[in-house]
């Protein structure tokens, strides 16, 4: 079944064609990788899927419901979260405020309830701090719940956006290039992870260029290059498929190593 | 110190009120005590810039949006008591929520448009706005024009004004410590990832800015009535300047600091009368100064509660080693 459906999704900046009507389908429960050379559109596909461009041609299902063209606030309601190839955190706020903000969807208490700080408003307080602090210990951060966001290390910083992303409590989660600037260590460790957020019961649609994690968590691969998709399947199948191969090392490079 | 608040809200909200009225009696038993024009005279200004600044700071240091016009909304908010006061003959209390009202409304009116403009742009945009404001009010039939109403009776206090910055105080804390704080935090530190996070940005900006025009409008009501005399002059360009030193000085976005700015410099002109002349002089090298050895304010950055609890831990841990 498909939780993720892209029909013919284009998007063309000038005469810049970023995305070519590309047809993809994300399934409930995968892990499902997309990767292709850089500028192939991988970043903006998923800019497209959560809705910070609007697609020129082709349309965006989530659910069996229409998205492309809902703000970007409305779709995290929906149940779609995301992290940033460049880690866009709230870097003057504590790892506990970070993920706090994380909960904004599932939470309703507005100005009112903080200016009298009725019943309702704390316990809702406290509900948040709870879940916080458990997606924290999921995510082995707990223990630096009160450090500024800026004041931690590259890979910490990359698992906070995971946990910020996945308190709002996602059907899917988009990670874009969650592996970058971690170490072999920190990256086994993120594979791992991955695979428990799937045992959550959370679909993973993630774009990466580290072949290792790809290659080690994937269930299904699919290949972009200029916007258009060239390959999709496992990846022992995507590994040896010849167009994949071209678009990495060139068509000269392969004719010249297959005679 | 949290045994000392009741469970049940009912109980609690009463004991809230009763410590307000404790403590405004307080106050003017405080009044009575100190019993010197003057001084009082510049601990009530003390306090209505601090209810300004803290509007500011919402604005300007916790949802990031340089606002370079706040002295607009507290014309807005002077002229509206003012008026409802001396026409109307409204009491005292409502004509101040009338004023802060207006001022929101005005500051939800202006801010629809202009808070979809970012950084400088909506910065210019403020500065445009105040002086619209003011050369309205300079030409305006009602408003008495560049004259300005006199008169305008005396029912600010020492004990009335600082109640009510106290309640400001109190409620901007916990404004800070909710859903929405967290979300105006969320949008000054990084707007992206806070409208992927859910958050509503262009909303969430509108009722902050709503809510800092909200307390311009308080405060310069309060203003219009302790001086009794206002003028479209007063509410120029350099008194969003000073609003702004305030926070920027006490600390961009901490509430302490802004208290502490807006004291200092409500403070400043008096004791430094002598120099009188020179006063942006001072001010403008002194700001020099804080830029390159506190960029963040003297209290920027700095998390009182944090340093509260940590002191606390510090003294559970040494007694935890003693008695081991």
């Amino acid at each position: 079944m498909g939780l993720l459906e892209l029909k013919d999704t284009t998007i063309k900046f000038g005469g810049l064609v970023a995305v070519d009507s590309v047809n993809l389908r994300v399934n409930k429960g995968a892990i499902h990788a997309l990767i292709g050379p850089n500028g192939a559109g991988k970043s903006t596909l998923f800019n497209l899927i959560t809705g910070i461009y609007k697609p020129t041609s082709g349309n965006i299902h989530f659910e069996k419901k229409q998205i492309d063209g809902t703000p970007t606030f409305k779709l995290t309601s929906l149940g779609i979260a995301r992290t940033f190839q460049n880690i866009r955190l709230f870097d003057d706020l504590t790892v506990a405020d970070n993920v706090k903000i994380g909960t904004h969807v599932r939470t309703k208490q507005g100005l009112l309830g903080a200016l009298t700080r009725f019943p309702t408003q704390n316990k809702e307080e406290k509900w948040i701090t709870e879940k916080v602090k458990e997606e924290l210990n999921f995510m082995k951060l707990y223990d630096k719940k009160d450090e500024f966001a800026k004041n931690l290390s590259y890979g910490d910083q990359r698992r906070l956006e995971i946990a910020r992303a996945l308190v709002s409590d996602p059907k899917i989660i988009l990670l874009d290039e969650p592996a970058a600037g971690m170490n072999p260590q920190e990256k086994v460790t993120l594979m791992s992870l991955i695979n428990l957020i799937r045992e959550r019961g959370i679909t993973v649609f993630l774009v990466e260029h580290d072949m290792k994690v790809v290659m080690g968590i994937s269930d299904i691969v699919s290949v972009l290059d200029y916007g258009k998709k060239i390959a999709e399947g496992t990846p022992t199948e995507v590994k040896s498929n010849e167009d994949v191969i071209a678009a990495y090392l060139g068509a000269e490079y392969l004719k010249a190593h297959m005679n | 110190m949290k045994n000392l608040i009741p469970e049940n809200y009912a109980v609690r909200f009463i004991f809230f009120l009763l410590s307000f009225v404790a403590l405004y009696y307080f106050l003017k038993g405080l009044a009575f005590a100190i019993n010197d024009n003057y001084i009082l005279t510049i601990l009530t200004y003390m306090a209505i810039n601090t209810i300004l600044a803290l509007g500011l700071n919402l604005i300007t240091g916790i949802t990031g949006q340089l606002n370079l016009g706040h002295a607009a909304f507290m014309s807005i908010g002077a002229y509206t008591g003012a008026l409802l006061t001396m026409k109307m003959n409204m009491p005292f209390g409502i004509s101040i929520l009338a004023a802060g009202i207006m001022a929101a409304l005005i500051g939800v009116l202006i801010g629809y448009p202009i808070l979809r403009l970012t950084g400088d742009y909506f910065a210019i945009t403020t500065l445009g706005f105040a002086e619209i404001v003011r050369v309205l009010f300079n030409g305006m039939e009602f408003t008495n024009g560049a004259i300005g109403i006199s008169g305008i009776p005396r029912h600010t206090n020492f004990s009335i004004a600082w109640s009510i910055a106290v309640l400001v105080i109190i409620l901007m804390v916990w404004l800070n410590n909710s859903r929405n704080g967290r979300s105006y935090m969320a949008i000054r530190d990084n707007e992206i990832a806070a409208e992927s996070m859910g958050i509503n940005t262009s909303l969430f900006k509108i009722q902050s800015f709503a809510v800092g025009s909200f307390m311009g409008g308080v405060g310069g009501a309060l203003l219009a009535h302790q001086i009794s005399f206002i003028k479209p002059d007063m509410f120029g360009f350099m008194k969003s300047i000073e609003l702004l030193m305030m926070v920027v000085m006490g600390g961009l976005g901490s509430i302490p600091g802004t208290i502490l700015g807006a004291s200092l410099l409500t403070m400043a002109p008096e004791a430094l009368r002598v120099f009188a002349d020179y006063k942006y002089l001072i001010y403008g090298s002194l700001l020099v100064v804080m830029m390159i050895f506190r960029p963040n304010g003297i209290l920027g950055g700095v998390n009182l509660r944090q340093l509260l609890d940590f002191s606390v831990k510090k003294k559970n841990i040494e007694r935890k080693n003693l008695s081991n």
